[in-house]
């Protein structure tokens, strides 16, 4: 059982390993993509599929995310008489957290689901060994594009999930439980600064491109047949799920201290 | 050395060949797949690799290209070590390569056409697209097919989808073409046409081809030369007429495709020890 133990230890660490050995190929990838024109075609397509895809998705869940925080936070603020503070509430949530955590979710069962499957079904059919046969780099010319696609689309993405939470707030505060409009919007502006949209978009780089590396080496290394590629789209998932909270909780760490210490000057630059 | 007997030896020894490996071992874990195996493919020949299912004709070939790194041995390309080289440089050799896989390995998101083109635009910075069609338009009609530019991998059959997989292999006119069962799934008159295939391109290329199959009627037809591979080991090296009248009883058992007394009486032994067929009222009862 201890041998058990030890060879499993080994093996996981090893993953780890090649994980990051992929991870560094890809980057590097990427910036030799962004210096070749003739690569941009193959961005574009995967742009379209990645990131034009997904706007309904996301919008969508946008929408859902402010309503809900509508329907459940009201009760607790008009108890207080505090119903006007919705908007700060929902609006900081939104663009803040929950905004960017829950499109990155929909992204990676969206789009890191596809990557692993396309990707893993290549694999098995031998397709990545035919790119190889070839004299061409697949992680070039498969991850590189798929990567840069999500690394710049993930935080647009998160825009337009920002901008529907935010309506969908407004639709279900104002217009359906009577809120009154100019109180909503004054504290939403008073509680929510530039910093805190920027700090939601920014985390859309890291989570984007989490997403694409995660189920780009899933699909690199699953195994044979249609259980291989299946149990691979599943590891993909649940291990962009698992590295967008814990990217999220470093970032706001992060964040947190850029920001404390940044903030005394902000008198002085305004 | 035999009637018909390779000299496999003096072809090591000398570098002669255009591929040459030596003391080639390949493991998977602890499974020893290719065992010390040594040989040398001559320019211009077709060297024909057969052996039973799973005896590692695959991984041999794929080792000729690297596509898998031996476990310890050296790889030779034109005199040039090669096993160790990194992905880089191997890929500066491997446009002197074509590979055909078992099953094609077309790219399904792209049609023929773009199938064929993949490798130019990879390597040839062209914007002459009429000159790429032209080419496109050879290498299917080298195959028998010229008028499937537009179809996608979906809709060929499975001997129109090996015969584009070879008009995309053969797109850099390769000095060497790789193929790996490349009748395995075909009826024998398709099976036919990928034989005069192979044959063709032999003569008008001028390349050295390596194939790897388990159908004899197809290694008699199109090789220069035959190798047996059993248990890692290389057992049998020459000409048709050689291993036709090979003495070794595996080499005999595996050409005349009959089962070895062993493996009989393992099949007839399962009947009696446990029932061979269940019928609905079996789960009844």
């Amino acid at each position: 059982m201890i041998g058990a133990i030890g060879a499993n230890t080994v093996e996981d660490v090893s993953d780890i390993g090649r994980f990051g050995r992929f991870a560094w190929r890809a980057i590097k990838a990427c910036g030799w993509s962004i210096g070749r024109t003739a690569t941009y075609p193959l961005i574009w397509v995967q742009m379209n599929i990645i990131g034009v895809r997904s706007v309904p998705i996301v919008m969508i869940t946008g929408a859902f995310v402010g309503m809900i925080l509508a329907v459940q936070a009201y009760d607790q603020l008009a108890g207080m008489g505090l119903e006007e503070h919705l908007g700060v509430l929902i609006n900081i949530s939104v663009v803040k957290e929950l905004g960017p955590v829950l499109t990155a979710v929909m992204l990676a069962g969206r789009v890191g689901g596809a990557l692993t499957a396309e990707l893993g079904t290549m694999n098995v059919t031998e397709q990545i060994d035919a790119v190889r046969s070839m004299g061409t780099d697949p992680v070039k010319y498969l991850v590189a594009p798929r990567l840069l696609a999500c690394l710049f689309l993930t935080p647009v993405l998160i825009i337009y999930a920002d901008l529907l939470g935010v309506l969908g707030g407004y639709f279900i505060g104002v217009i359906q439980l009577g809120i009154n409009s100019q109180g909503y919007w004054d504290f939403s502006a008073y509680g929510v600064d530039m910093w805190d949209v920027a700090v939601g978009v920014i985390k859309g780089f890291f989570f984007g491109a989490a997403i694409a590396v995660i189920s780009c080496y899933k699909g690199f290394t699953c195994k044979e047949g249609a259980h291989g590629v299946g149990q691979a789209c599943t590891e993909a998932f649940v291990t962009s799920f698992m590295a967008i909270l814990a990217l999220d909780f470093a970032l706001a760490v992060v964040f947190k201290a850029i920001y404390n210490t940044f903030w005394p000057m902000k008198s002085l630059v305004g | 050395m035999e009637n018909g007997e390779h000299n496999n030896q003096t072809a090591d020894g000398n570098g002669n060949g255009i591929i040459v490996i030596k003391n080639l071992t390949k493991k998977f874990g602890d499974n020893i797949v290719l065992d010390n195996i040594s040989l040398s493919i001559e320019k211009g020949k077709t060297t024909v690799v057969i052996g039973p299912s799973g005896c590692g004709k695959t991984v041999l070939i794929k080792n000729f290209i690297v596509l898998l790194r031996p476990s310890s041995g050296e790889i030779y390309f034109k005199n040039k070590r090669i096993d160790n080289l990194p992905e880089r440089e191997l890929n500066t050799i491997r446009i002197h390569y074509g590979f055909l896989f078992q099953g094609g390995a077309l790219f399904d998101s792209l049609s023929v056409a773009e199938n064929i083109m993949f490798p130019i635009r990879q390597h040839y910075n062209t914007t002459d697209w009429g000159h790429v069609e032209d080419v496109i338009k050879t290498k299917l009609a080298m195959v028998g097919l010229d008028g499937f530019q537009n179809y996608y991998p979906a809709n060929l059959s499975g001997g129109q989808k090996k015969r584009v997989a070879l008009a995309r292999a053969i797109a850099l006119n390769p000095e060497v073409i790789l193929y790996d069962e490349p009748t395995t799934g075909l009826d024998p008159i398709r099976a036919d046409i990928i034989n005069e295939l192979v044959l063709k391109l032999q003569r008008e290329l001028g390349a050295t081809t390596v194939v790897v199959t388990h159908d004899m009627t197809s290694a008699y037809k199109i090789a220069d030369r035959i190798i047996m591979l059993h248990n890692g080991k290389i057992i049998a090296d020459g000409d048709a007429e050689h291993i036709r009248n090979h003495p070794h009883p595996v080499v005999q058992q595996f050409i005349t495709g009959q089962v070895s007394e062993d493996d009989l009486a393992v099949l007839r032994a399962s009947g009696s020890v446990a029932k061979a067929q269940f019928l609905p009222r079996d789960f009844k009862e």
